[in-house]
């Protein structure tokens, strides 16, 4: 058994940690990967869906690698695709019925994420590309670490958004009623939809002026 | 005759996958670098749209809606399967598109070297399951306009893809500050550009 | 390596357990989930009375305290049935599936209306339940209307899929306040319903202003949705309204 011991890798290994932390910054998965684009758009209005969102993605990512990983030896090639897809979408909408079921309130306000969720790129993209092709620990750490470079971006956006969009952070009101009155205005802009990529544009901008290794020629 | 026109022009500009409901996000600008290769992926959206959503249009039509099934027998009248709508819609993507990879490998070689690679890409394109969610929301009444909404729609994806492909082989030659070049420029130029495509919004024809 | 009957029978199982999974899940949740949206319903209703003190727990209570009559109606302004017994929820009224009603009435084929009478502080209330379609999928909601049919005494909305922040914000207190006090009849009595003006409603006459309210900044399309379902619901009840006033 300490042999065995000895073979096997701790749970939180350095390689293993750097699965948690690379997605942040390096390998963030909006900024630097290019996934989940859509739902960035759709839920960085306000902060409170965003951070909803961020929470379930990074269950769902998670969950969904530590299966997929499970069964990868099976899964043929060739309908793989459907094979992550029914996983993912059977597990998201097992969730949504139970929550409908039990925790009705809690249901009402994610209903309008498990759309979202299923067709998130992030999942399917972490799925192809790491848990076909290692084991389910380290699958596990790889959503949660995607999910949570993926709840970065998402909350830096929709702190913009909501404060200069709408002058309210968690629907508190934060921009005091002075500065109104001396003439200043909500900018409507902010909450539309294509400043969330201009937003994210600017912090891609932000982040490469830092990082050099990853501008692009 | 003339509502399914309207259909698909107004799903072309006005109801735009990209610039109006930004869906297939992902794709669109992963794969935007040249213009060859966003005719390709572009083709391939219009392809795959114009086939799930008319499938999926008679499965919601005869099997998924609630009283659908009436037609099997009278008693059917009160199964409602729309809970299954979602992964029924997402397996009948998932299979046309390994089904069109293999039909086109086995028969037409060359295209499939030149369209191939983005097959597996548009499962999970969520333009292609959005226009299922759509055509279901909306309730279109025949499999014509389902069908002409599901072109459109693909038709309005490859004018987009294409566009912007087009402005990125040209700001190659421009002077973008280095940490912008790329995917940064890209994101600022789809912003501006769905801007623009807001004064399209709420025409009605 | 794999045949070709190994990923027949690997889809096929998959697909069955999967479906197998969901059915069972739908099949043993249905009486909780159908339990939950009737206290859902029921908490719109009453939201829109301005019965304030309404939660989860006490709402089929509070229900049955305050809605005094259930009545089902035809375009005619005919009451086809009245309902004034407990419990309140197996009404018919209750029990009607707005979807299918606005079929039929899109398609011309006969409908009917649901109407909900609650007594509070003395007042009687109308309340009539409404469904549309926002920008993404199905918006519904209910308005309370006073015994003159004129003065709307609250309303509330709720969606399933609007963008959270912008369309979403139909299902705020904010957004539902405005209606308060508003009126659906002119002076004159011709139907104006409230209109959901894009820009606020400083942009309409002085004399306009009863009528209208602002719209959602980004969520136009939505408020759109507002506007029109509004509109098409009480027309339908136009006829009942003539009658009873």
């Amino acid at each position: 058994m300490s042999t065995d011991k000895k073979e096997r890798e701790p749970m939180f290994s350095a390689k293993n940690v750097k699965l948690l932390t690379s997605p942040l910054n390096l390998n963030n998965p909006i900024t630097v990967q290019v996934l989940g684009i859509c739902s960035a758009l759709a839920v960085t209005a306000k902060l409170k869906p965003a951070i909803v969102m961020t929470l379930s993605v990074m269950i769902v990512t998670g969950v969904s690698n530590f299966v997929v990983s499970l069964l990868r030896n099976g899964i043929p090639p060739r309908i793989r695709i459907i094979v992550q897809l029914v996983v993912v979408a059977t597990l998201v909408i097992l969730v949504d019925q139970l929550l409908k079921a039990f925790l009705f309130d809690v249901s009402k306000q994610l209903s309008v994420f498990v759309g979202l969720i299923i067709t998130n790129c992030i999942i399917m993209g972490r799925l192809e590309a790491f848990a076909m092709s290692n084991k389910p620990w380290p699958a596990f750490l790889d959503g949660i670490g995607n999910g949570l470079g993926y709840g970065l971006i998402l909350i830096t956006v929709a702190f913009f958004r909501e404060l200069f969009g709408s002058g309210t952070l968690f629907d508190i009101q934060i921009v005091p009623q002075s500065l109104y009155n001396m003439g200043y205005v909500n900018n409507g802009l902010m909450i539309l939809p294509p400043m969330a990529l201009i937003t994210v544009g600017v912090i891609i901008w932000v982040q490469r002026y830092y990082n050099r290794s990853l501008i692009e020629k | 005759m003339h509502e399914i026109f309207n259909i698909f022009i107004k799903s072309i500009f006005v109801d735009n996958m990209i610039f109006a409901y930004f869906l297939g996000m992902c794709s669109y600008l992963a794969v935007s670098k040249t213009v060859d290769t966003s005719v390709g992926l572009g083709a391939a959206v219009i392809f795959v749209l114009g086939i799930t959503v008319p499938i999926n249009y008679l499965l919601n039509e005869y099997i998924l809606k609630p009283g659908a099934m009436v037609w099997l027998d009278a008693q059917f009248a009160s199964v409602d399967l729309s809970f299954l709508s979602f992964i029924i819609f997402i397996a009948v993507i998932a299979a046309m598109v390994q089904l069109v990879e293999m039909v086109v490998e086995k028969f037409s070689p060359s295209l499939y070297s030149s369209l191939g690679i983005f097959l597996p890409l548009i499962a999970v394109n969520c333009a292609i399951l959005g226009g299922s969610l759509f055509m279901q929301e909306r309730d279109y009444q025949t499999l014509g306009q389902a069908t002409a909404f599901g072109l459109g729609s693909g038709v309005g994806w490859f004018l987009a893809i294409v566009a912007i492909a087009a402005i990125r082989e040209k700001i190659r030659y421009s002077n973008v500050p280095p940490a912008l070049r790329g995917i940064g420029i890209t994101f600022i130029l789809t912003g501006l550009m769905g801007i623009a495509f807001m004064s399209f919004l709420g025409i009605k024809l | 390596m794999y045949t070709n009957g190994y990923i027949f029978r690997y889809a096929g199982i998959l697909v069955i357990i999967a479906a197998a999974l969901l059915s069972l899940a739908a099949m043993l949740l249905k009486p909780f989930q159908e339990r939950n949206r009737a206290i859902d319903k029921m908490q719109g209703i009453l939201a829109s009375a301005q019965v304030q003190e309404c939660t989860a727990d006490n709402a089929i209570q509070l229900f049955n305290k305050y809605i005094v009559e259930e009545q089902v109606i035809d375009p005619k302004g005919n009451i086809l049935s009245s309902y004034t017994k407990s419990p309140k929820e197996d009404a018919q009224a209750f029990l009607i599936d707005l979807k299918k009603e606005n079929y039929n009435k899109a398609h011309h084929k006969p409908y009917n209306l649901p109407l909900y009478i609650a007594k509070k502080d003395g007042q009687t209330i109308y309340i009539i339940p409404m469904l549309g379609t926002g920008l993404w999928g199905p918006i519904w909601g209910n308005i309370a209307l006073k015994s003159d049919f004129k003065t709307v005494l609250g309303v509330f909305f709720d969606d399933k899929s609007e963008t959270p922040g912008l369309g979403g914000e139909i299902a705020t207190p904010k957004f539902q306040k405005q209606f308060i006090g508003k009126k659906i009849f002119d002076n004159r009595g011709n139907f104006t319903s409230i209109e959901v003006v894009k820009g606020g409603i400083v942009k309409l006459p002085e004399n306009q202003r009863i009528h209208g309210v602002d719209a959602i900044s980004g969520g136009t399309l939505t408020s759109k949705g507002v506007d029109a379902m509004l509109r098409n619901t009480i027309k339908s009840y136009l006829p009942y309204i003539k009658k009873h006033r």
